[in-house]
């Protein structure tokens, strides 16, 4: 009996050890990554048979390997896997398989919104030398961090043959250009402020989508006197960054384009700056007019209910009203948008995506394809109806998208100032845009503009924040 | 066949191999915590301790400390008393176990991704099934904002986690009473112990080595936990719920301070071989005498 006792305890601890051991490494890497190599061997058999005893056979094989047929490849890693985001990039896949009908594409989904998985999965790669062709990336903060590991090539030669410095606009030049060279080719880009709304709401009332922070929360204080079971604000926060959303239109409200550069840049004194304190003040009377359960739910969660007038207003991205369109709501009878803040003055808030040419890629050729490719006006028009985006070539007319809110966006980065926004570390360092979504996040469910103000001033003093932002300010 | 000392050196070689591995990666893991790594790319800079003193220095750390220690308090112990009364439970259920044993023991095969995604669902305030039932039968007073409210969040995670693992705490317990001599239990029959009595007086007394490897393994768990963190609340509200191992990825990966996220690693390693090993001790010592 003890035996057996002692037998079940060591066999524990054992047990025990081994969890310890995995307990502590930089364990969740929770991606495997497998390369695909394809290869053709062709083999020669040469046979010789000899009886050597009854029912015994010596077979002797000899192999003769021929030279390796290299077949064209591209290996792309990329996040597009949500529903219209995988049809879209198959539409890129077919562009470039006309193209380019001896190239096969070796395709590495890697599933989480704006990449954070898929940068776990590089970070391995790229450490260990084995690139893929190309991948996926956002132009600006996010992609100077793979420029500072020297872990991708300059792409002048594409961005100077498809002349991007006349065909897209001179921000995205910069929001690529490091030490003077171009590190990735954008080709789409998705508008940050919106300000969605719901029509049956605001019909009922009578009321005009708002203009200004200030117009938002009068609105919102006649909507809940009016109507006290909709929920003025619509925010879902469990996913956290939405609540970057909201504040990035209360800054660009209070203190304008300016200043959210350089507040995101890390160019402020955010302890005496009197406009970071402003921005927070204003954030802080929202509050009241948020829906009330906001950090049980995701932005996806709640642009139905916006819709169907339980909620009445959202600032969330353009990619919102693809979900609403397929969920059946209408634009126009059941939720509008209107681009937010319009004063002091209304912008083009951006998120670019961007590939980029690995060093060390293996079909450096197929690389340049592929980047080519996506400079295509007539591939990007094609693209960005199926992704919700708009092109960035300035060939694709307004008209292309379907949509009101699309032509409205793409009228908008024709004229409107583009200022590229915090989120998705375009603008902001990522170690900092981090830290944001949380201190913003915690501000929602107990604001202290003080104690906010301490917490961003640590943060962008451990992320370096002023000087990890260099590149934007550097002529 | 006589095994030479050739044999012995093969069969050894993978065990000191791997061995060799994961000590060579906890090595490495201190190297970095030491360096002042951030980046995409290594950055070989010694840094000294200076990545636990900011480590040390932030509210976060400790935020993430005291909800470890929550996770310790409060999810072991009912997670083994359930797991213990089950197994009880299914010893005495007869034939019925066999309908009864998987079931308890399927929260346990679901990624803890499907639970997690569940579970958000079952504690959203508005549509979840759990405040709809509350209001159903006329105590809508009770319900909650769950995972909404940060003071309530990390109860609301150890919530899920509790009934995932009790059905492993259940088959650990339900091995060691089967283990239980016959005579025993059989002999408190006849002397006219009732269930609750056998319970008390021979089952208890004798699953204490059980008791031993559950709550030794229930405590990584504790310490390791991280996709339940990620899925259903991604560490908020603000921080409220962050665990050292979700903060470790944060900052490895996302944040990309790898020095600080290696500091993170060491400090989850020596808090396990701070629980484990003197528990464990104690425990071996307890057996033997």
């Amino acid at each position: 009996m003890l035996a057996s006792k002692r037998g079940v305890a060591v066999i524990g601890l054992l047990v025990i050890a081994s969890m310890v051991i995995t307990a502590c490494g930089p364990t969740p890497a929770p991606e495997v990554v497998e390369k695909v190599v394809k290869e053709t061997v062709v083999v020669e058999v040469e046979k010789e048979v000899e009886k050597v005893v009854e029912k015994e056979v010596e077979v002797v094989v000899t192999a003769t390997p021929v030279p390796e047929v290299v077949e064209k490849q591209l290996t792309i890693y990329h996040w597009w896997t949500a529903g219209g985001e995988r049809q879209a990039m198959d539409k890129i896949f077919e562009w470039f398989n006309k193209k380019n009908p001896d190239t096969e594409i070796v395709d590495n989904p890697v599933a989480g919104g704006g990449g954070i998985t898929l940068k776990t999965v590089l970070l391995g790669l790229l450490a260990a030398k084995i690139p893929p062709d190309t991948f996926q990336s956002l132009s600006g903060a996010e992609i100077k961090q793979y420029v500072d590991g020297n872990y991708i090539e300059p792409v002048d030669d594409v961005w100077e043959a498809q002349d991007l410095d006349t065909n897209y606009p001179p921000v995205i030049g910069k929001m690529t250009l490091f030490d003077g060279k171009h590190y990735g080719i954008p080709m789409n880009a998705h508008r940050a402020n919106w300000l969605f709304y719901s029509k049956k709401v605001f019909d009922e009332l009578d009321l005009t989508p708002p203009t200004t922070v200030d117009e938002m929360i009068a609105v919102a204080e006649t909507i809940k006197e009016e109507k006290p079971d909709v929920a003025p604000i619509a925010i879902g926060t469990r996913e956290k960054w939405p609540a970057v959303f909201l504040f990035d239109v209360v800054l660009l409200s209070t203190g304008g384009p300016d200043v959210y550069e350089k507040f995101y840049t890390g160019q402020l004194d955010v302890k005496t700056d009197p406009d970071v304190r402003t921005a927070l003040e204003k954030y802080e009377e929202l509050i009241p007019y948020l829906y009330e359960f906001h950090g049980a739910k995701t932005w996806s969660d709640i642009v139905g209910p916006m819709a169907e007038g339980e909620m009445a207003m959202m600032v969330i991205g353009d990619f919102a009203a693809g979900l609403l369109v397929q969920a059946g709501y209408v634009e126009g009878t059941d939720w509008d948008a209107v681009g937010f803040p319009q004063e002091p003055e209304e912008v083009f808030l951006m998120i670019v995506d961007t590939f980029v040419q690995p060093v060390g890629a293996e079909h450096p050729e197929a690389t340049t394809a592929w980047l080519t490719n996506l400079t295509d006006p007539e591939m990007q028009g094609e693209f960005n109806v199926i992704k919700g985006s708009i092109a960035i070539h300035k060939d694709v007319p307004d008209s292309t998208y379907p949509d009101k809110l699309h032509q409205e966006a793409s009228k908008a980065f024709k004229s409107k100032r583009i200022v590229p926004a915090s989120i998705h570390g375009v603008l902001a360092p990522p170690a900092f845009l981090s830290d944001w979504q949380d201190i913003l996040t915690r501000f929602l469910y107990s604001p202290d503009v003080d104690r906010a103000l301490d917490e961003i001033n640590n943060s962008m003093t451990l992320s370096n924040a002023a000087e990890a932002s260099e590149w934007y300010w550097a002529k | 066949m006589t095994y030479t000392r050739t044999h012995i050196f093969l069969f050894l070689t993978p065990l000191v191999v791997i061995v060799l591995l994961m000590y060579g990666m906890m090595a490495w893991t201190v190297a970095v915590s030491m360096d002042n790594w951030v980046g995409m790319a290594p950055v070989w800079q010694f840094n000294g301790l200076q990545n636990y003193v900011t480590l040390f220095g932030m509210e976060r750390f400790w935020i993430n400390l005291k909800n470890n220690l929550i996770w310790l308090v409060v999810f072991i112990p009912p997670t083994a008393v359930l797991g213990l009364l089950l197994a009880y439970g299914l010893e005495l259920s007869g034939r019925a176990e066999t309908l009864f044993r998987p079931l308890f023991l399927y929260p346990l095969a679901l990624s803890f991704v499907v639970s997690g995604t569940v579970w958000a669902w079952m504690y959203d305030p508005d549509a979840g099934v759990i405040n709809n039932i509350l209001r159903s039968i006329g105590l809508g007073s009770l319900s909650q904002p769950w995972i909404a409210d940060p003071r309530e969040a990390t109860f609301c995670l150890i919530g899920a986690a509790i009934w995932q693992y009790t059905g492993f705490a259940m088959t650990l317990y339900l091995a060691a009473i089967r283990d239980i001599p016959r005579e025993i239990i059989e002999a408190a029959r006849v002397d006219g112990a009732s269930d609750a009595q056998i319970f008390r007086y021979v089952i208890v007394p004798n699953t204490g080595h059980a008791t031993m490897i559950v709550i030794a393994m229930l405590t990584l768990f504790t310490l390791k936990v991280f996709d339940l963190v990620w899925v259903m609340t991604f560490g908020g509200p603000g921080n409220s719920t962050e665990v050292f191992s979700f903060f470790m990825f944060v900052a490895t990966f996302r944040q990309q301070l790898v020095g600080i996220g290696a500091a993170i690693s060491v400090v989850i390693l020596i808090l396990a071989i701070a629980v484990v090993v003197p528990y464990a001790w104690w425990s071996m010592r307890r057996l033997q005498t």
